[in-house]
């Protein structure tokens, strides 16, 4: 779920501590958390319902005299609603819930999120930043600050049905996107000959917005060898500043974007220009995709519900194919907290953030869903996942996390907008409204306007 | 009834085939919905779909398990509230409107109507804005009014239209009887418009009681509504189709209720009118 | 004076939606012409530039020409629909369960409506899109080509917002003087003759205020088309409510936001007017 995460967090849930604390003598501290994803975000916490209050949370508040009320709201309207309180100063919430794909570097930039350095040494008991795989708090890093903890997280990889890819012939997993194209022209040929009409090669996500961008943006990567927006592939607004770097949209972006388009095209569901998450994961559990890329926790998201026998028992995961650049196709994401800038409780805030994103919490997210993805090498590498998945696949995935760029794309306040425009783009050309080269004119039109209009180029 | 010359048996049973087709049409979607939320996530997935399988209770379950009977608390508040202020402003005004002339009425008509002409987008920050000045944020009162700017437009204009084919000639009857205009209009007007005032009544109702995103902008903790509690429930990041699927079979029973309710004022009433 | 007493009626009314409305508009208006975008701190004075940026932008041309077409057909066929209806269960006789069943959809969240018909109609797993149109030899994916998925919604949007039209209808058909009817057909008038005769014209108000409704109902219509195809494939289904979204809350900027809730003020009130001036006056 490459987005799950992307659903739950540009979502942007928040926490809030409200002013209880007028009154310390007699009532604890309350923090209101808003949040989404009611059953699948802290359901070790907050029940199957989100309504609930586990022992577990009860112990948390008793030992910390706070009290902790979880609001679960759908995740696109409550980003507003974060935003709303945080424009006019509101102070409701005291943390915020971010994605590194957006949120952290537009919240940051505004001025509405308080760096969390000075504070990783306030509650090293409830976390430790140190025992967190690090390009996950790399992701949530702007300008040299911290601005997030991690909560779900992920890396790029590929789950694909094994059964099917030996059925053809094709015995190891390509690990080239050239070789990976050509297992699916042969796979796409392969089930056309048996009449198979409704199994698809490939599920990506392709739907209009900032669904597709992450993995879009990885292909882009992965063929240009560096994050192909700018002119050099300067990732921080003052880089881009320094060399009045132009958009390259037209330019060496354009391989990769060209590439996902085509793949979803031509080895996709015929949907595939209005899927999201969602559509991928279903299609994946339903047995109708043959392969699931790059965000592959979406088929993982998939598969334990699956009722398709050859499902359960013949996925596998492959590391991401190399593009031609030598470098690997991306995708990597965290959905993360953050601290108010507004806040007027900034150090009990900081506490409850630091407890949602523990060990403790991580190891019963992994155990209720079983995804072999966490934030925690020692959850990674505990009985917890190594008793449900194969060693290999873990240590692969590891490798994921590892080898990652987590600033595969520009780091810039306009970021949240950008993805949008892009993932729309994409879907223009997969459901063929517009070809490639318009779609991407459109895109180095719109962008060279929205720097300009920014300032960068002054 | 009896049938009226003209009216031919064709003309019936076109009429009732077209009653079948959009009953088919408007009643397809809401079968299939109660019959997923009775189903697996797998088979309510399925192609083709399994006609006959065993019932399976867990989605419900698992809402009446989670909060949910505060919100239709609040829902029931806010839009009752919210029917009743509609109303109490909205009949005299639509009254006024009706026995006025010139130009004032047609400028204050055409304002009333036009005054929700900005797009929800736009509004919801100022709208924000004005009601954490009040102190009202996370009320249910916040919401109510501001439902009114749905909701009284829509019934002033519902009323003008009706009122006026209430012949002036009963005012001034009553007038001679010696009523002011305040009980022309409680003793008068109102006794008859009563099945149109159900009317007006239903569709502000489910107007307040289905909108989402003030309901949700205005409040948190306190106030939270049932399309919000279904939003965040089955929302756009949820993969659960038959709790999305039970959550809003749930919902839309207690307005089907009120609607089954208010519907035999309509039918009793609407037809048989004073304005013979 | 009789009149002069009736006329403090609307007094309430007026001032209710004072508050609730004219602050709010006043707001708007203030901040269309501001820069105000989160990315860049700061709000200060922007004159026109924000109309400037959307009015130069590709997107607003797309969007105006998808909610264009998006509001004629849906009002058309809403309207036409609605007015059916009403026809069909308004003659007494007509059993009351009949208008509770087709009133039905209205109750449902667009939310949810929206979820459903996308799960109808989505082209790989869904019943219409995957068993049933494909068994009757449409093989079309209805949401993933531009021009279907502008129609799949507003299918959606008709089956959800038609009950509405009814209600209106019904009513007004209702309050339809019987004896209008026993004049015009002792004058020895053929049934169409009444409807085109009595009942249309008649139902000049009530049809002027259902469009009205319907075109505000339209240019806020968001939760329905998001569910369903977020606005896509591409821009096909991204009316100017969803773009205003996207300005607001994914570019973080609420002066350009403002600025096309402005034009779409401007917008409304004309068509409001034509249809107010055609409608209404003579009614």
């Amino acid at each position: 779920m490459g987005s799950i995460s992307k659903r739950i967090v540009r979502l942007t849930a928040a926490v809030g501590l409200l002013s209880a604390t007028a009154l310390p003598t007699f009532a604890a501290t309350e923090i209101n958390v808003i949040g989404f994803g009611a059953g699948f975000a802290w359901s070790d916490l907050f029940g199957a319902s989100g309504t609930e209050k586990t022992q577990k949370l009860l112990d948390f508040e008793a030992k910390y005299d706070l009290v902790v009320n979880m609001e679960f709201a759908d995740e696109e309207v409550a980003r507003q609603k974060v935003l709303l309180d945080l424009v006019n100063g509101t102070g409701n919430y005291d943390l915020v819930m971010l994605g590194s794909d957006g949120a952290v570097q537009t919240f940051s930039a505004a001025g509405y999120l308080e760096p969390l350095d000075d504070y990783l040494s306030t509650a090293t008991d409830i976390f430790d930043a140190s025992k967190v795989y690090q390009p996950f708090l790399e992701a949530n890093t702007v300008n040299g600050k911290l601005w997030g903890l991690p909560y779900y997280s992920f890396g790029a990889g590929v789950v694909y049905r094994k059964d099917i890819f030996d059925k053809y012939g094709i015995t190891s997993f390509p690990e080239t996107t050239e070789g990976l194209e050509q297992a699916l022209q042969t796979i796409k040929e392969g089930l056309a000959a048996d009449g198979v009409d409704d199994v698809y090669p490939l599920t990506m996500r392709g739907a209009p917005g900032e669904e597709p961008s992450l993995d879009l943006s990885g292909f882009v990567y992965a063929y240009a060898g560096y994050p192909a927006w700018f002119e050099g592939g300067p990732t921080t607004p003052d880089e881009i500043k320094k060399e009045k770097a132009q958009p390259i949209f037209t330019g060496d972006f354009k391989p990769g974007f060209e590439t996902f388009v085509r793949w979803s095209r031509d080895y996709g569901p015929p949907g595939i220009a209005t899927h999201t998450w969602v559509d991928m994961m279903n299609l994946y559990a339903q047995g109708k995709a043959v392969v699931l890329m790059p965000s592959a926790i979406n088929a993982f998201a998939g598969i334990p519900g699956s009722e398709v026998p050859e499902v359960k028992e013949h996925s596998a995961f492959a590391p991401s194919p190399v593009g031609p650049s030598g470098k690997a196709v991306q995708s990597f994401w965290t959905f993360s907290v953050g601290v108010s800038a507004f806040s007027q409780n900034k150090d009990a805030a900081y506490k409850v953030l630091a407890f949602l994103t523990s060990e403790p919490v991580m190891r019963d997210f992994a155990n209720s869903f079983g995804w072999p993805y966490t934030t925690y090498p020692e959850i990674m590498n505990s009985p917890t996942l190594t008793d449900r998945w194969p060693a290999e696949m873990l240590s692969q995935i590891e490798a994921s996390f590892s080898d990652a760029d987590p600033h595969y794309f520009p780091y810039i306040p306009e970021l949240v907008e950008f993805m949008d425009q892009i993932g729309t783009a994409a879907s223009s050309s997969i459901a063929g409204t517009t070809s490639v080269d318009e779609s991407l004119e459109d895109l180095q039109g719109w962008a060279s306007e929205r720097m300009t209009r920014a300032g960068y180029y002054k | 009834m009896a049938r009226k010359p003209g009216e031919t048996i064709w003309s019936d049973a076109g009429r009732w085939l077209m009653i079948t087709l959009s009953l088919v049409f408007v009643l397809f979607p809401i079968v299939w919905l109660t019959i997923a939320s009775l189903k697996t996530r797998n088979a309510a997935l399925a192609v083709p779909p399994e006609l006959i399988f065993t019932p399976d209770f867990d989605a419900y379950s698992r809402i009446f398990s989670g909060g949910f009977l505060g919100a239709f608390q609040n829902s029931l508040i806010i839009a009752l509230t919210n029917v009743f202020l509609t109303l109490l402003l909205g009949v005299p005004a639509a009254y006024a409107l009706t026995r006025m002339r010139g130009k004032v009425q047609e400028n204050l008509s055409f304002w009333l109507l036009s005054i929700r002409m900005a797009p929800l987008f736009a509004v919801i920050l100022p709208l924000y804005v004005l009601f954490k000045s009040l102190g009202l944020l996370d009320t249910p009162l916040a919401v109510s009014m501001a439902h009114l700017t749905l909701t009284l437009p829509l019934a002033v204009w519902m009323l003008v239209t009706y009122f006026r084919t209430i012949p002036e000639d009963l005012d001034q009857a009553a007038l001679l009887d010696g009523a002011n205009s305040l009980q022309i209009l409680w003793l008068v007007i109102i006794p008859i418009a009563r099945p149109m005032l159900a009317s007006v009544a239903i569709l502000v109702f489910i107007y307040s009681w289905n909108e989402f995103l003030l309901a949700f902008i205005l409040t948190s903790r306190n106030a939270q509504t049932v399309p919000v509690a279904v939003a965040s429930l089955a929302g756009t990041m949820s993969f659960d189709w038959p709790l999305i699927a039970a959550v809003s079979v749930v919902s839309m029973l207690p307005a089907l209720v009120f609607v089954g309710f208010a519907q035999r004022h309509i039918v009793s009433g609407l037809g048989s009118g004073a304005v013979k | 004076m009789l009149t002069d007493w009736r006329f403090w009626f609307s007094v309430p009314a007026v001032l209710a939606l004072g508050v609730v409305v004219l602050f709010p508009t006043g707001f708007l208006f203030w901040m269309s012409v501001s820069h105000w975008i989160l990315t860049e701190p700061g709000v200060y004075f922007y004159g026109f530039q924000n109309f400037a940026t959307l009015l130069n932008s590709s997107a607003f041309h797309s969007a105006a020409w998808v909610t264009v077409s998006y509001l004629v057909l849906s009002t058309t066929i809403m309207l036409g629909l609605g007015f059916a209806f009403a026809l069909a269960l308004s003659r007494p006789g007509s059993p009351g369960y009949l208008r509770a069943l087709i009133v039905m959809p209205l109750v449902i969240p667009p939310v949810v409506a929206g979820f459903t018909w996308r799960f109808l109609l989505n082209g790989e797993i869904g019943f219409l899109g995957a068993y049933l149109l494909p068994a009757i030899g449409l093989e079309t994916n209805l949401l993933a080509s531009p021009v279907g998925a502008l129609f799949s919604v507003v299918i959606a949007d008709v089956w959800s917002r038609t009950p509405f039209m009814f209600l209106i209808f019904l009513a007004a058909l209702q309050s339809i003087p019987r004896d209008y009817y026993e004049a015009i057909r002792l004058d020895g008038a053929k049934r169409y003759q009444e409807f085109w005769l009595v009942t249309l014209p008649m139902m000049k108000g009530a049809v002027s205020v259902a469009i009205l409704f319907r075109i505000i109902d339209a240019l806020n219509t968001f939760e329905l088309i998001y569910v369903m195809t977020k606005g896509g494939p591409g821009r096909a289904t991204q009316t100017f409510s969803l773009l205003g979204w996207k300005i607001a809350f994914q570019g973080f900027d609420f002066g350009g936001a403002a600025a096309l809730g402005v034009v779409m003020v401007f917008a409304t009130t004309v068509v409001a007017l034509i249809v107010f001036r055609r409608f209404m006056r003579s009614a």
